[in-house]
């Protein structure tokens, strides 16, 4: 990745030009996200009077509330199974697309449609299709001749949720693997069906390593989206007024700031996530050094 | 096996599995349009095709002050301002941070990366209060103008597609004599169309959806957008068991995403047989 | 660097404008009335509410040439989520929509007008309001909140389902007893699914107020201790309310558990699967575009006589108010019978005028043959629904606590002394 355009005199100035509208944005961002919310963080503030000076206090509470501790928990427990099940589930449609099939765009369509649509609305569909008595999909088991299950109980939530959650992400990530398979030349493809490989070797030794930039890109994105994930599980675990039977980080994060006025706490807890995040982010920087092929 | 009869069992499978999957997808769809269209008394049943098909919950709609078409607008010009502020800005730094060698490049990257992880409920309020001391809260300033300096998440998906771009082509380039911002916009831009044009639409959508930022800066209908506008219906709705009005609501939210979609993908098709042709 | 200087005056900035405290303007009490006032009001409410509130605000421009009123409704979520933003800014509205319960939050914050000396000056105002409804804004040193309209909770029940059934409606003499009778004979498989499809009695099973505070009292029971630091619910008689509403839901079955409600949208009664519901005035206009006929009657009594909730929606004036005396005039204008009769036929609530209370204009609603004197036949055995600072985080403490126990995965009594624990350590925190 060590080669490149080295910009030549006058050049350097446009480089320069071309960053800066970024530039501007990391100052806001940082300073707006990054250094406001860590130092947010050291105090007790309830966003009507001023902030006071709590030390630590916030940090340690991460460690010893049971029910920051449950969220934490439920939000890497999600993340786990949700992050491999949409990058296969999205990679598996995409590679069945990228081939001259009839109705293409009607499929694309289709199964990019719930990734362009409000959580919020979707929601209330699936509370609609989850429901153990009346809902759509014991409805459609029963007639199969599978017992129904209440799906939306603490036992069963889990599943229910990374099924909506992977529904509602493969139209992205299907779109991000088409692009990289775009970039995969046909002929490779034919060199290997003179030389006598068949379709699987092709796929292991051609789509696969070529594939790794979207791999890692779908990847990163997809953790980042399974930590932040809030609408989808908002939406189906929600007991009347804020409750939910599966609290994950950001509905803790939220339910500090906004209705405990505890948004101190809130933003100590942000940074708890932030660093769960770019750990893993790290992880895979540095797996993309190994395992990640550019052309 | 013949290779015509292999092939023909593998479109066998691709297209079963593709239906099957296909019909996942679109079932909760085809449930909110039909709900859309049924009376509330019918709301919970199972059936597709509505018995007593109406329009009336599109009227209740309509029926309030809300003014939609003036919030569908707004909605509009927004999202729009948006994806051009990013697929600018996003572009041009993605170029930088693949193509082009300068000191500082990985530490700038890396802490642009760090900027995604915190979740906008806690932003917010450093956010709003610099736009505050801006004297821009009650514009769409702040829904917008922040598209215009970067983002992560484009910069990243730009990038990703970019290093896969064949080196060869900036020596050919240099060998004519071309400039930086010339193969920038000569080569990369149009390369990239597939990746753009995946980008333009994931803006689109997240500007279109979004509910906490036009309800914090621009508060008063009709002067917001229709998320806000149609969150107002949200609690009656919900729980008030007029799933069909709400469903309306949603429906009509949906639209344009899927126009916007149907016009991006073209650019889609055009891409992949476009780098068919460079090889 | 010149890049970390920049960053660190921001942050400077940032934390100034954070901490600065909001100068409270002390306004002369006359002021020219020729100078253009603007005003904004913010408010949570339905689609339909906004535009009888542009009326009021219409009539009372034109009652005050020089003021305008900009009205900003919302739904509940979103409205809590702008103020707090907007008060955090600097940027409050000057009059919004205050709920009792939560009034201490703000108040104890230093955010809100003291509205006292206004109301000196206008004794007559306050003498056709509702005294129940006043005691959840009264503080050591005066209002800072007046009450808009009110709420009591009472028993709806859904006529066409009793018909059917052939059962005698509810009426004032009934027994929690009663309705567990009547709850069970309604509780029906209409299609011979072996599922059932409708409920006889269904309340909420996190929010007190249409919930479970009516039963604790009515056994004799109390929420919390006057001085706010022991919560009261896992008391003897407390815990009898709470076993008579658990036996409801899981020995007669005649009450969905959480999950059943969830998945019928979070209100049986308005989806039309449960003959009576334990609610307020607010439910009314979503009962009547459902379709059926309902009325209502007095919550039942308990061991220890009749009790219900009673609960207000009321105003507030930010501290920072560049009008303190308009804002008021708005309020007084608001709490005038024009103002408070036009509220009434919305149907949301009860107004807090005993004078418009007391009429046709509420009592004798086109369109409805709801008996409206229930709401205020039910003041006279009224609690107030409690008002505290720390509000939401305590009722949070209890109605996660209790989740469990309605979701059918935990045990009621071990569970309510758990939850009486959390609760009196979030009282504890915020004192």
């Amino acid at each position: 990745m060590e080669s490149g355009l080295k910009p030549l005199g006058k050049e350097k100035l446009w480089l320069w030009l071309m960053l800066t509208p970024t530039l501007i944005g990391l100052v806001f961002g940082i300073v707006g996200s990054i250094l406001a919310t860590l130092g947010l963080s050291f105090t007790h503030w309830d966003l009507l009077t001023p902030p006071r000076w709590a030390g630590l206090e916030n940090y340690k509470v991460l460690f010893t509330d049971p029910k920051l501790i449950k969220a934490l928990v439920n939000t890497i427990t999600f993340s786990l199974l949700y992050v491999p099940a949409v990058v296969v589930a999205s990679l598996a449609v995409a590679m069945l697309m990228n081939r001259k099939i009839k109705g293409l765009s009607i499929f694309r369509t289709i199964y990019f449609l719930p990734a362009v649509t409000s959580a919020v609305a979707t929601a209330i569909v699936w509370n609609m299709i989850y429901g153990q008595d009346h809902g759509l999909l014991n409805w459609v088991l029963g007639r199969i001749g599978i017992a129904g299950v209440s799906w939306l109980s603490t036992k069963n939530v889990l599943s229910a949720l990374i099924i909506v959650n992977v529904w509602g992400a493969i139209g992205e990530g299907m779109i991000i693997f088409l692009a990289g398979l775009t970039t995969i030349p046909k002929d490779y493809y034919e060199a290997a069906t003179l030389d006598g490989a068949n379709r699987r070797k092709q796929f292991w030794k051609i789509t696969l390593p070529l594939i790794t930039p979207s791999i890692f890109f779908q990847t990163l994105m997809s953790t980042i989206n399974a930590f932040q994930a809030y609408d989808y599980i908002y939406m189906l675990t929600r007991r009347g007024q804020g409750d939910s039977t599966f609290p994950v980080m950001v509905y803790s994060i939220y339910r500090n700031a906004w209705t405990f006025f505890n948004y101190g706490g809130a933003s100590a807890q942000a940074i708890e996530l932030s660093l769960f995040v770019v750990a893993l982010m790290a992880f895979y920087f540095w797996l993309e050094k190994r395992y990640v092929f550019y052309d | 096996m013949s290779a015509k009869r292999s092939k023909k069992i593998l479109d066998l499978i691709t297209y079963t599995l593709l239906i099957l999957g296909a019909i996942t997808m679109i079932t909760p769809f085809l449930w909110m349009i039909a709900t859309s269209f049924k009376l509330p008394a019918d709301q919970y049943t199972h059936t597709l095709i509505p018995t007593n098909p109406t329009l009336q919950n599109f009227r209740e709609l309509f029926k309030v002050d809300i003014n939609f078409p003036r919030l569908f607008l707004n909605s509009t010009l927004i999202s729009i301002m948006v994806v051009v502020g990013q697929l600018l800005t996003c572009a041009m730094a993605a170029f930088c941070f693949a193509v082009v060698k300068f000191k500082g490049r990985n530490l700038l990257f890396a802490l642009l990366m760090v900027t995604m992880m915190f979740p906008a409920q806690v932003t917010l309020i450093p956010n709003f209060i610099i736009f505050k001391w801006l004297k821009l809260v009650g514009t769409s300033v702040p829904l917008w103008l922040p598209a215009f300096m970067g983002g992560a998440f484009g910069t990243f998906l730009l990038r990703q597609y970019f290093l896969s771009v064949p080196k060869e082509l900036i020596d050919a380039a240099r060998m004519d004599g071309a400039s930086l911002f010339q193969i920038f916009w000569k080569i990369y831009m149009p390369l990239g169309k597939p990746a753009l044009s995946a980008l333009a639409i994931f803006v689109f959508k997240d500007a279109w959806n979004d509910l906490l930022h036009p309800l914090v800066y621009m508060p008063s209908v009709p002067n917001t957008t229709l998320t806000v506008g149609l969150a107002f219906f949200n609690q009656q709705l919900t729980f008030g068991g007029k799933f069909t009005v709400l469903m309306a609501g949603a429906l009509i939210s949906i639209l344009p995403l899927v126009l916007v979609f149907f016009i991006a993908q073209k650019q889609f098709i055009e891409g992949i047989s476009l780098s068919g042709i460079r090889h | 660097m010149k890049r970390t200087l920049i960053m660190v005056l921001l942050v400077l900035v940032l934390a100034f404008t954070a901490c600065t405290a909001p100068a409270a303007p002390v306004q002369a009490p006359e002021q020219a009335s020729t100078e253009k006032v603007k005003l904004t009001f913010s408010a949570w409410g339905a689609p339909e509410e906004l535009a009888v509130w542009k009326e009021i605000v219409n009539d009372f421009q034109a009652k005050y040439p020089n003021i305008t009123v900009n009205v900003e409704v919302g739904d509940w979520d979103a409205y809590w989520d702008k103020i707090k933003t907007q008060l955090a800014a600097n940027t409050a509205p000057d009059i919004f929509a205050m709920d009792a319960p939560l009034y201490l939050d703000y108040q104890t914050r230093g955010v809100l007008l003291n509205l006292q000396p206004f109301v000196d000056a206008n004794p007559d105002m306050m003498k056709d309001i509702y005294p129940q409804t006043l005691e959840a804004y009264k503080t050591a040193d005066g209002y800072y909140g007046l009450p808009r309209d009110f709420n009591t909770i009472v028993l709806f029940y859904n006529k066409d389902m009793f018909d059917k059934a052939k059962v005698a409606y509810p009426t004032v003499d009934w027994t929690w007893d009663d309705l567990r009778e009547a709850a069970k004979k309604l509780t029906l498989d209409t299609n011979g699914d072996g599922k059932i499809d409708q409920y006889g009695y269904t309340f909420d099973q996190w929010d007190m107020e249409p919930g479970w505070s009516e039963a604790l009292w009515s056994y004799g029971g109390e929420i919390v201790n006057a001085e706010r630091t022991k919560t009261l619910i896992g008391e003897p008689q407390a815990r009898e309310a709470w076993q008579m509403l658990y036996d409801m839901v899981f020995k007669d079955k005649s009450c969905p558990d959480a999950n059943q409600v969830a998945e019928l949208g979070g209100d049986p009664f308005t989806a039309g699967r449960a003959a009576m519901n334990a609610m307020g005035h607010w439910a009314v206009p979503g009962y009547v575009g459902a379709g059926f006929q309902f009325d209502a009657a007095p919550m039942p009594k308990g061991p220890a006589g009749h009790a219900t909730s009673v609960n207000s929606a009321g105003f507030v004036v930010a501290k920072t108010t560049k009008y303190p005396k308009e804002s008021f005039e708005f309020i007084k204008y608001v709490l005038s019978p024009d103002a408070q009769g036009k509220l009434a036929k919305l149907g949301f609530a009860v107004p807090v005028l005993k004078s418009v209370a007391e009429s046709d204009t509420f009592l004798k609603q086109e369109g409805s043959t709801l008996i409206q004197q229930v709401f205020l036949d039910s003041l006279e055995f009224a609690h107030m629904k409690p008002v505290f600072r720390g509000y939401d985080e305590w009722a949070a403490a209890v109605g996660d606590g209790l989740a469990p126990v309605w979701n059918g995965e935990a045990e009621l009594n071990a569970t309510l002394d758990e939850v009486v624990k959390a609760a009196d350590a979030v009282l504890a925190k915020v004192k």
